[in-house]
């Protein structure tokens, strides 16, 4: 088991939440939706897991390289 | 009665049972252990049965009192087959001094290399190397003997494929054959970098762990110096052989032409529907691209690194082709720093052994920003600009949705391919139409001056208008985009050479 740091991809707006905490997720399973660009941007889980931690609300201003969930995996 | 021949072949036999002995029972017993294959093994698994030929078997280390301990001096090379064709491969084991590079197993590379090279024909390197031996290189006598007595040494001018597989850690030669090679997959725990932790801890007085030193996620995901990384020795070996799969013996051969597997193309009719309706949604492009390709013939490359941009090896019509897409799955397609290197490093592979190059396009253009900036990005985007420029293969470009700004000449606009085509749902223009309504009007959404920019610049994407003036060759169907693909890797064929480019990228660095 290892703790992996999920980032943002992308600077962005977080616009839609699909996730909790202790949700088992697979290889691509979508955490949460951002805007940015006038699209939206899914975060990608790659290493299917449990999820720890989102650490982001909808809303919220994200930059690029942000840790918004933790998966571990 | 014992004759002298008699007592000559016998020793042949003790000789030889003894350097295929590796560096002893209980070593190979602890690897086989851990589930991993000794330098001999990963030979016999990678090459067609009973076609090695080594070359070196009773080569030891140049220290006399060592020569009994340094079986093949831990690099096993010689000539086999993969598919039929020959190839050249070293196999370090690390069994009989860490595979620690000596000036007698240096030469043994340096005669592959040379063979290969002069007869045309891959190389492949197995890594699993401690570095350099010392004492052997130790003080001035030392290097004086052991490195630098071959210029070319490190020297890659792409005259024939480099496959390499890291196979557990390597330090040293196996970084720096790895780092030169075409192909690059790596082993889950193994490791390669510059130096072991061991000595990176007494030179900087820092404790690290390998796995961050060099471990897969690092080379995967942050340097991109991994093309692929697999779960076992046997899954590294097999990937060697499916990317030697796509490529020439050489760079003065065409690329093998492959049968066409059933049922290719079969799943075209709904390649649509794979995109979704909304064009602020995003979809993954590896979908289009595993549609289109010869069924089950996508060989992704970097899939972990500037994922934005993806790439690989595939097949139309049992052709092997480069594919570079845009994967608007990520940052919604728009290129970053990592992406524009990855596309670089694809096209100087393409071009160097006679492979078409087919792109496909749906990017809002490259990232921009600070972060960009520090990263070099206006250098980066230039450097896969003249890549693309430089390509001397056929390039086919078909713009599947957005392609916008300097990303469309990146990606095959203008000119930068042989032909493009563009999907009826394609939009092209310098900008996403919704930001330059606003630089044009100094407005936002819902002010009228505003919402009348907008829709006038949202026509003017339309594919009519490059199909009019002929800056597009073709609109096709979604559905016909493999066929159209087909037919102009048949009509751009490099006839008048034998299918061979003028390679002059062929020095381009290996890494970036």
């Amino acid at each position: 088991m290892s703790r992996q740091e999920i980032k943002s991809e992308i600077t962005g707006t977080v616009w839609k939440i699909l996730t909790t905490p202790q949700q088992d997720v697979a290889e691509g399973d979508t955490l949460m939706i951002l805007e940015s660009m006038k699209m939206e941007i899914p975060v990608i889980v790659e290493d299917g897991g449990v999820v720890v931690e989102i650490t982001v609300a909808e809303g919220d201003a994200i930059q690029e390289g942000q840790v918004v969930a933790i998966v571990e995996t | 009665m014992t004759t002298m021949k008699d007592a000559q072949l016998c020793e042949y036999d003790a000789r030889k049972a003894h350097a295929l002995g590796m560096g002893g029972e209980a070593k190979l017993a602890a690897r086989r252990e851990k589930g991993l294959l000794d330098a001999r093994e990963r030979v016999a698994h990678l090459l067609d049965a009973g076609t090695f030929v080594e070359s070196g078997l009773f080569g030891t280390s140049i220290m006399a009192e060592e020569r009994g301990r340094t079986p093949a001096d831990g690099k096993i090379a010689g000539y086999g087959k993969i598919a039929g064709r020959e190839v050249a491969v070293i196999s370090n084991d690390f069994t009989v001094k860490g595979a620690s590079s000596s000036a007698v197993n240096g030469r043994k590379i340096g005669h592959m290399k040379r063979t290969a090279t002069a007869r045309g024909m891959p190389i492949v390197f197995l890594g699993e190397s401690s570095g350099a031996r010392m004492p052997d290189t130790m003080g001035a006598a030392g290097m004086g003997t052991m490195l630098g007595n071959d210029p070319t040494q490190y020297q890659r001018m792409r005259e024939t494929p480099w496959a390499s597989a890291v196979l557990g850690h390597c330090f040293g030669s196996s970084s720096w054959y790895a780092c030169l090679s075409d192909f690059n997959v790596m082993r889950k725990g193994a490791v390669f970098a510059v130096s072991s932790p061991l000595l990176v801890s007494k030179a900087v007085n820092e404790k690290i762990d390998p796995e961050e030193l060099g471990g897969w996620r690092l080379h995967a995901e942050t340097t991109g110096l991994a093309d692929l990384v697999v779960d076992t020795d046997q899954q590294a070996l097999d990937a060697v052989k499916t990317f030697l799969s796509y490529m020439p013996a050489h760079h003065r051969q065409a690329p093998p032409r492959a049968s066409v597997p059933e049922g290719s193309g079969a799943e075209m009719g709904g390649i649509l529907d794979l995109m979704p309706e909304k064009r602020t949604q995003v979809y993954d492009m590896r979908k289009i691209v595993r549609t289109i390709v010869d069924k089950d013939s996508f060989f992704e490359l970097k899939a972990r690194f500037g994922k934005a941009l993806l790439t690989g090896l595939a097949r139309i019509d049992g052709r092997t082709v480069a594919i570079i897409a845009n994967n608007p799955l990520h940052k919604g397609g728009a290129m970053d720093v990592d992406a524009c290197e990855k596309g670089t490093s694809l096209l100087v592979m393409a071009d160097s052994f006679n492979i078409p190059v087919v792109i496909l396009v749906d990017t809002p253009g490259f990232i921009i920003g600070k972060e960009a900036e520090q990263r070099r990005a206006p250098g980066k985007i230039m450097n896969f600009m003249n890549a693309l420029a430089l390509c001397t293969v056929p390039k086919l470009s078909v713009v599947v949705r957005k392609s916008y700004g300097q990303a469309y000449l990146n990606m095959g606009g203008g000119r930068n391919s042989d032909e493009m085509a563009v999907w009826p749902t394609a939009e092209i223009s310098f900008m996403e139409p919704a930001f330059a309504a606003s630089v044009v009007t100094g407005a936002e959404a819902g002010d009228p001056a505003y919402d009348a920019a907008l829709a006038k610049m949202q026509r003017e994407t339309s594919v009519w208008d490059i199909a009019s003036i002929y800056a597009a060759q073709a609109v096709v169907r979604p559905e016909e985009t493999r066929d159209w693909l087909a037919q102009m890797l048949e009509a751009h064929e490099l006839r008048l050479t034998n299918g061979v480019g003028q390679h002059l990228m062929r020095a381009w660095p290996t890494s970036f």
